[in-house]
């Protein structure tokens, strides 16, 4: 089932062109700031301000730069019609029939969102690190105000920090794919999860009381992971991403198993 | 749709005992709502059997169909397919054709593409045994390689009709199987179903096209409100009456009448 999934959906149109949307800001935002190579961009400080020293350094600002916000909206735009385009085209029942049981459906599903989660991650990543690459070289990891940090240290931190976005990626897919099977139709489902995505953000930003309960409050924490005192402390957003992907599949487990699929 | 060739696909044996019917539903009911769709019902078909399930729009057919295939749990009665219990994703459904609701593809995905994505769908290695005898009834021709978005409705339904034939069927249920077909098409899939149902499949479909059924139909089951009006060999259903449309319209609105009193 994870192949009929990703052939469904990673051949659309629309994920080609949020996967491509998602590498090409890299790509922009390194050739904007190409002029600074090996010197800091402009009055900027943390991971913008040292993005043109090097490709991890511009691999790590890419990733800050969409991480709040584009790239949770391509994961829920993905996810969320994962769980909703075989009921909007009709397929699912013919799915059934083939017979595909709900088990196997839903893990197929999951899995699917795991890999088009991944897919545009990595779309950041890879973009950012080859665009960095090329416009900066491969240099050790600038932190302003501080000293560079080891090759090996370095790479380390950047794998954690990819490692840790990846989760907080697959808690909004995991929601948007709970949406997408439990509303009617796919582009409810589409509405809620980017809404949900915006109120949360906003929310965060302003560190309103209820933010802390939201997933999105967590998603920032890995950037302290370059900061020149700074402890990654990545525990408690850890912990909130793993109960919300247990919620989510929970919901999705319960949607799925409970409806009638002629109803 | 090209004109039916007659090819032999082999079949596993379909089931050991003619008196088993391959297809069976007893006391079915199904309320959506507030909306009772189904009450009672029973029926079966057995091997070689073609039968039509009628009845005017609103009798329960659809709902009788999606609770054969599996798509609907009844609130009441039981479902068998070639003697084994039917529900969401049952194994004996791999030996079932499913025709229902219309036609429902990938948009994007070519036709072949479509039938090969449903087929793998259960970890099956493509292609399934009768894809070619189903292919030449779809008549698409190099059009399966195109996206089926741009598929006409007539299209679509034989590509739909394809996917319920390749698998050489042991049991087919197709709901308003001729739907969007030109009368050359009607002819050559009524003659597919014909075959199948001489090599011991059993065959149910539900029509409005009554013309059409008679001259497919061995048997009849018709509804009227969720409810079994009669049921039997089309020769005795059809008694005195020049025509299946003349005995369905006199049991279907007499029941009308009666239930109007």
């Amino acid at each position: 089932m994870l192949r009929v999934e990703l052939i469904t959906q990673l051949l659309r149109a629309r994920t080609l062109i949020a996967l491509a949307g998602l590498a090409a800001v890299p790509v922009i935002a390194g050739l904007a700031t190409a002029s600074h190579a090996g010197h800091r961009d402009g009055n900027q400080g943390g991971l913008f301000g040292a993005a043109t020293y090097s490709a991890l350094n511009h691999t790590m600002a890419s990733l800050d730069f969409t991480a709040p916000l584009l790239l949770p909206l391509a994961v829920a735009l993905l996810a969320s019609a994962v769980g909703s385009a075989d009921r909007a085209w009709g397929t699912l029942r013919y799915l059934y029939v083939q017979p595909v049981t709900r088990s196997r459906l839903l893990t197929g599903k999951l899995a699917a969102v795991l890999v088009i989660t991944a897919a545009a991650t990595g779309c950041v990543l890879a973009a950012g690190f080859f665009t960095g690459l090329a416009l900066f070289g491969w240099h050790a990891f600038h932190v302003i105000g501080a000293s560079s940090l080891p090759e090996a240290d370095a790479v380390g931190r950047c794998l954690a920090a990819a490692g840790y976005i990846l989760l907080c990626m697959l808690g909004i897919g995991a929601i948007a794919l709970a949406l997408g099977l439990l509303l009617p139709h796919g582009a409810e489902a589409l509405g809620a999860s980017l809404a949900l995505v915006i109120a949360g953000s906003i929310l965060s930003a302003h560190q309103h009381n209820l933010a802390a309960i939201l997933p999105m409050y967590y998603w920032q924490d890995w950037a302290t992971l370059f900061e020149p005192a700074g402890t990654a402390h990545l525990g408690a957003g850890i912990a909130a991403q793993a109960a919300t992907i247990t919620a989510a599949v929970g919901v999705s487990v319960l949607v799925l198993l409970r409806r009638d699929p002629a109803a | 749709m090209s004109t039916y060739r007659e090819r032999r696909v082999m079949h596993p044996p379909i089931v050991n005992d003619p008196a088993v019917p391959l297809i069976a539903a007893g006391g079915l009911s199904k309320r959506y709502g507030r909306s009772q769709a189904v009450t009672g019902l029973s029926l079966a078909v057995h091997g070689g059997e073609v039968c039509a399930l009628l009845g005017p729009n609103g009798a329960g057919k659809t709902s009788t169909m999606r609770m054969l295939a599996g798509l609907s749990r009844p609130d009441e009665g039981s479902v068998h397919l070639l003697g084994e219990p039917v529900r969401l994703g049952a194994p004996v459904l791999r030996r079932a054709g499913v025709l229902i609701d219309g036609p429902a593809f990938v948009p994007h995905l070519t036709g072949l593409r479509n039938l090969r994505l449903l087929w793998s769908a259960t970890g099956r290695d493509w292609p399934p045994p009768a894809l070619d005898d189903a292919l030449d009834l779809a008549g698409l021709g190099d059009a399966v390689n195109r996206r089926v978005r741009g598929y006409s409705m007539g299209m679509k339904q034989r590509l739909m009709l394809a996917q319920a034939l390749m698998r050489a069927p042991a049991v087919l249920i197709l709901d308003e199987p001729a739907n969007g077909l030109d009368p050359a098409e009607v002819r050559a899939l009524r003659q597919r179903l014909r075959a199948l149902a001489s090599e011991g499949a059993a065959v149910l479909v539900s029509s409005h096209q009554l013309a059409e059924v008679q001259q497919l139909a061995t048997h009849a089951v018709i509804m009227n409100r969720g409810t079994l009006v009669t049921a039997g060999p089309l020769d005795r259903l059809l008694g005195g009456a020049r025509s299946l449309e003349e005995a369905f319209l006199a049991m279907t609105e007499g029941d009308d009448e009666h239930a109007a009193r």
